[in-house]
């Protein structure tokens, strides 16, 4: 244990050590925001809710959407197959750790880097400028723990979409494909209550409203108990639970085949 | 003796790979292509490794060297045959096995390329459960050979390929590992550098009798540290003993290379006959033109003294200008063919 949390701190570290790259990022999530404003005020210019949202709720939860991108993307897959492609996975491998602990804890150093310096400051900010604000209830109290899983969730579809490098080298087309079924199918760029009824219950079944639906609902959503909270909570954990032991599985397989380039 | 710690026996490695075709409509055809070859990286081979031997494992590039290294760290599974590593099979025990072993890649680092050079090692010495004291007796050793501690506020993207070589050396000994695979060490360093890390490393076979198992194509790393020499060429074992037999047969050889002023198409085809009739024998000194108007001659001096050959070829062509080098390993490999060693 001791050791995947030398790895996490590494790479809290090593983002530590561009202190600037993280201003622009932070910039380019501010105007992102006001970007939502601006087009989200226009959708509700002349209604005061749709399907039951009001121009707060909506706001928060695309806004706060970004907010949450920068902490539950992990570009793990990224990372494997740039390992990969540069022979760097046999170091990776050289070690005596297991690999998916280790793809974790590297990502965890970046999840706390991004927390503390992009995505706490663009929440701060988008209730104190843009002057949002709205009704919470039990849910806030759930909504660390949502994160969490949220972040476990995203971290390991994307390892899996990294361990499809050992057979494809390279992965920007699956990788993007993900990325854009992601941010469609999570309510990251639109809230799944927008979604035709069927629909919304169709994504109920799968992995992707668990990134952001999950945490942006716990948090927008005055009315839910404590039990509903609890619900939602656990369908996170069971996917996180699920897409761990699918990525594991997935290891043994995909590790048979590996071929290291260079030297 | 005692029981090997690296036990190989009638070891495999196959690679499927694509029959790539040329060009941009080749390429586009690749995409349907289920044409596949297998490669044979590394055919059929065996051999026991004993505890604080110090091995070359030698052989031209592409020779599998490197294959037999990655199986060996558990990177890459066996396609065949039996392989244990300090009595774990190293693939399907990578965990167990990569903490008895301590391994460094010439061409590769292990370090953190953007932390200062002490972080790698506290982290590793995390990773590698390595208590203080053994970690301090360490970097204390280290210290004293190579003066490491004037590196250790460097972020490791800004240190030299020599510093950073010893940095990767002393990284990869901080868990005290039975066995040692270092894979091309010395690529790319200049002499002095070069001779430091051999130090180094004949130090650290003698203060713990740590196994040490050398891949490079720089016989002059082999013939300063090794004992045995096991030389491997497209896959298979050629050669298998005691690294006196080796020096005594390369030691001798030596690449005398010419530029030839006008050099016309037969010219080496004279040269050889010319080389014949001056020095008797059918091939015995093998002529061949290479790169950029070079025509290197392979002179075996316990046969011919340079000298008498360098004098002759003087005399007989215009030369523009000459060196002399050690033999490569590619020559090696083929003496070895031609029965050199049998």
């Amino acid at each position: 244990m001791k050791s995947y949390v030398a790895l996490a701190r590494s790479s809290y570290m090593a983002a530590m050590m561009y202190r600037f790259s993280f201003s622009f990022t932070l910039i380019g999530n501010l105007l992102y925001i006001a970007l939502l404003y601006y087009l989200w005020g226009s959708i509700y210019r002349d209604v005061e809710t749709i399907r039951g949202m009001s121009f707060n709720q909506a706001f928060v939860y695309v806004a706060l959407a970004g907010a949450i991108f920068t902490m539950v993307k992990t570009w793990a897959d990224w990372e494997i197959s740039y390992h990969i492609r540069s022979g760097a996975i046999i170091m990776d491998l050289i070690k005596p750790l297991d690999f998916q602990l280790y793809a974790l804890s590297r990502t965890v150093g970046f999840l706390f880097f991004n927390v503390t310096m992009i995505a706490l400051p663009s929440a701060l900010v988008l209730f104190l400028l843009f002057g949002a604000n709205i009704e919470v209830g039990v849910g806030l109290l759930f909504l660390p723990a949502a994160l969490v899983l949220a972040f476990l969730v995203s971290f390991a579809i994307d390892y899996i979409i990294g361990l499809t490098s050992f057979y494809t080298e390279s992965i920007w087309g699956i990788s993007t494909t993900k990325e854009i079924i992601t941010t469609l199918l999570s309510g990251a760029l639109v809230p799944l209550q927008f979604f035709p009824d069927v629909a919304q219950r169709l994504l109920r079944f799968l992995p992707f409203q668990a990134i952001y639906h999950v945490p942006l609902t716990v948090l927008t959503s005055p009315d839910l108990g404590v039990k509903d909270c609890a619900a939602l909570l656990g369908t996170q954990a069971a996917w996180v639970l699920i897409l761990f032991v699918l990525g594991r599985f997935f290891f043994t397989r995909a590790s048979r085949v590996l071929t290291v380039s260079g030297g | 003796m005692a029981d090997p710690v690296v036990e190989v026996e009638h070891l495999s490695k196959h690679f499927r790979v694509l029959n790539r075709r040329e060009g941009l409509w080749g390429a586009t055809r690749d995409l349907f292509s289920g044409d596949y070859k297998t490669v044979r990286a590394v055919d059929d081979i065996s051999f026991d490794i004993h505890a604080g031997e110090m091995v070359g494992y030698i052989g031209p590039n592409g020779a599998g060297k490197s294959t037999t290294i990655k199986m060996m760290t558990g990177v890459l599974k066996p396609s065949g045959g039996r392989l244990l590593v300090d009595g774990n099979a190293p693939y399907a025990n990578r965990q167990r096995n990569a903490q008895g072993i301590g391994v460094v890649f010439g061409q590769r680092t292990q370090l953190w390329w953007d932390l200062p050079v002490i972080e790698s090692f506290k982290i590793l010495k995390e990773i590698y459960r390595v208590d203080n004291e053994m970690y301090k007796n360490h970097l204390g050793l280290f210290n004293e050979l190579v003066n490491l501690q004037a590196l250790y506020a460097t972020p490791v993207r800004k240190l030299s390929l020599g510093q950073r070589m010893l940095c990767d050396i002393t990284a990869s000994f901080l868990h005290s590992p039975r066995i040692f695979f270092l894979d091309e060490p010395s690529i790319g360093l200049d002499v002095s550098v070069k001779n430091k890390i051999r130090s180094v490393i004949r130090e650290l076979n003698q203060a713990q009798r740590t196994t040490i198992i050398l891949t490079t194509h720089d016989l002059g790393d082999v013939e300063a540290l090794c004992q045995r020499i096991i030389i491997i060429d497209q896959g298979k074992i050629i050669y298998d003993g005691p690294i006196g037999k080796v020096t005594a047969l390369f030691g001798a050889y030596r690449t005398l290379k010419v530029q030839i002023h006008n050099y016309r198409e037969d010219t080496s085809h004279q040269l050889q006959t010319g080389l014949e009739v001056r020095f008797g024998g059918d091939g015995a000194i093998p002529v061949e033109h290479t790169e950029a108007g070079w025509t290197d001659i392979t002179v075996n001096q316990d046969q011919v003294p340079l000298l008498e050959v360098l004098h002759f070829v003087m005399e007989t062509f215009p030369v523009k200008d000459v060196r002399i080098v050690e033999i490569s390993m590619e020559n090696v490999v083929q003496q070895v063919y031609e029965g050199a060693l049998a």
